[in-house]
């Protein structure tokens, strides 16, 4: 238990130095900087319409993903390539908590900053109109989507080095591309099932808004949260079999 | 008792017809050995298999033939046995962000020793990095990185110790306070196996050597007996004396020298075996009435025996 803290801990100090705290802190609530510079003199109805064009259109398929890829993909990619990682894996502990707590420590970092780009935002709607009701779904879509990439993105960085550039294929091209134009494969994206998760949780008459902004075949909250913790336990089982398959130097 | 130079009578790492290919290229072929108490010195040219050997050893690779034990089991399947080895790597390995001594108690803390604080201060002063050891390991240089991972590798007490080119980048006087504590190491009855191209440094560090030559092993045991192994090329001696001609003159007449250079009034010999020439020159002396001041092999040196076996192949 005490490596596994320890692992964690050091992981969210690797992946999220002031360099990256800075850039990244400022990229989670340009959102919510660009919706109060544009939302200024408009109606309440008007203000949740630019809220739900920053929802759909920036914070879950832009912001989100490029912050979780980034940081995940480095949790196990620059342990392998700094060579960190024969440090790691010739310690008396099991490599499933060796790739649980790589895991944890980038998700953290990772629904913290996605989580504070959705309160940000939902902070700003809420200042702006005085509705508070999407302040959390939006903090917990945040997270849910940036743990379902987080899954996916530090075993991408543990095989290859061209990970970011992997990830941003998966984002703008299967994402963004394949899947908008066929909505049955919604639930294979990752920024859709935090979209999910907040169309389940805010207030109906936001939800019912979403489906203008092109949000359909949303799931429900309960198969969204299964098939993240799917994803997460297939992706800690899938990275415990390579550390211990795999040659790792 | 074993007659194989290669095995050791009560062996911590066990290596059993073990090879690893990457795709066509062959890094280790068929080495059999064993590793046990005190230093061994890992042994051989830049590409040898040195390092694909030592990385087998810890478990980071896998054989892709033969087996390998490490206090009777293979590391990848008991991560248990790591809590007793410890491993210096030749690549950097180190986290530049991280103070030497963050990392010296992090290495603790994923070694479950108790108090990692005081173990980290412990192994600190072991390799001497003292005051140096609370700033980041990105800013230190080659020489004192290798410090901090003997360091983090000693900091749980491990019962084996495997270097990798421990030595590269370090400066005479590291280079000696680290032989000595690897010495030290192995004559408290770890076991230390320490790879390197440098000869000399393996020869001031180990009694004895496995050498690896294009991935399979080329000789086994202490220095001096893989010299005497190599009967096949003549020893050469150093013989200094007041009369350096006529015992020149004298000891070709012998059948068992085979040849004899004259360097500056000193006796360059060349003999198939050694020991008769070393009973046969006193009384040669006597004849000519010569004043032997030295007499010494000059290729009993690990040097000449890495020539040979590089040569050989």
């Amino acid at each position: 238990m005490r490596a596994s803290l320890a692992i964690t801990t050091a992981t969210i100090r690797q992946v999220f130095g002031i360099r990256r705290a800075l850039i990244f802190g400022f990229a989670a609530i340009a959102p919510a900087l660009v919706f109060l510079v544009s939302s200024q003199t408009l109606a309440d109805e008007a203000a949740l319409n630019r809220l739900l064009a920053m929802v759909v259109g920036l914070y879950f398929p832009l912001l989100v993903p490029i912050v979780s890829l980034i940081i995940s993909a480095s949790a196990l990619g620059d342990e392998r390539r700094d060579g960190t990682l024969s440090f790691l894996v010739i310690r008396p502990i099991p490599r499933s908590a060796i790739s649980g707590a790589k895991f944890l420590g980038a998700a953290l970092v990772v629904g913290a900053l996605n989580g504070l780009g959705g309160g940000a935002l939902g902070l700003m709607y809420g200042l702006e109109t005085g509705v508070w009701g999407v302040l959390i779904p939006l903090i917990l879509g945040g997270i849910v989507a940036g743990t379902v990439y987080t899954a996916l993105f530090v075993p991408l960085g543990f095989f290859t080095d061209r990970a970011v550039l992997a990830g941003l294929a998966f984002v703008f091209v299967f994402e963004n591309g394949v899947v908008s134009a066929l909505s049955g494969l919604s639930a294979l994206s990752p920024w859709r099932l935090g979209l999910s998760t907040f169309a389940a949780l805010a207030p109906d008459s936001v939800a019912a808004d979403l489906v203008d902004f092109g949000a359909v075949n949303l799931s429900g909250l309960g198969s969204t949260t299964l098939r993240a913790f799917v994803v997460v336990a297939v992706s800690i089982a899938a990275t415990t079999m390579v550390l211990r398959r795999r040659d790792l130097a | 008792m074993t007659t194989n130079p290669a095995l050791v009578e009560s062996p911590t790492v066990e290596v059993d017809d073990v090879s690893k290919w990457f795709g066509q290229k062959v890094a280790v072929s068929n080495v059999t050995c064993s590793f046990g108490p005190g230093v061994t010195g890992l042994l051989g040219p830049n590409g040898a298999g040195k390092t694909t050997m030592l990385r087998m050893l810890t478990g980071l690779i896998r054989p892709s033939q033969g087996g390998i034990k490490v206090l009777g089991v293979w590391p990848r399947t008991s991560p248990s046995v790591y809590a007793n080895v410890g491993l210096v790597p030749e690549e950097a390995a180190v986290y530049p962000s991280m103070t030497a001594r963050a990392f010296i108690r992090y290495a603790a803390t994923l070694a479950g020793v108790a108090d990692a604080d005081e173990a980290a201060a412990r192994a600190i002063d072991t390799v001497a990095l003292g005051d140096a050891a609370d700033r980041r390991l990105g800013g230190y240089s080659k020489g004192m990185r290798q410090r901090a991972k003997v360091a983090a590798a000693l900091v749980a007490d491990p019962q084996i110790l495997l270097l990798d080119e421990p030595l590269n980048g370090t400066d005479p006087v590291q280079r000696l306070h680290l032989i000595n504590l690897f010495r030290q190491l192995g004559d408290e009855g770890r076991t230390i196996v320490v790879s390197s191209h440098v000869l000399d440094e393996v020869e001031r560090m180990s009694d004895r050597v496995i050498a690896i030559v294009d991935g399979r092993l080329a000789a086994a045991g202490d220095i001096a007996a893989i010299r005497r192994a190599m009967s096949d090329i003549p020893y050469r001696v150093r013989v200094e004396t007041d009369r350096s001609r006529v015992l020149a003159a004298r000891l070709l007449e012998e059948a068992l020298v085979h040849g004899v250079t004259i360097d500056d009034d000193v006796l360059h010999v060349e003999t198939g075996d050694l020991a008769a020439l070393g009973r046969r020159v006193p009384v040669i002396a006597g004849d000519v009435d010569a004043r032997i001041t030295v007499f010494r092999p000059e290729d009993a040196s690990l040097e000449s025996v890495f020539r040979y076996l590089v040569g050989r192949r």
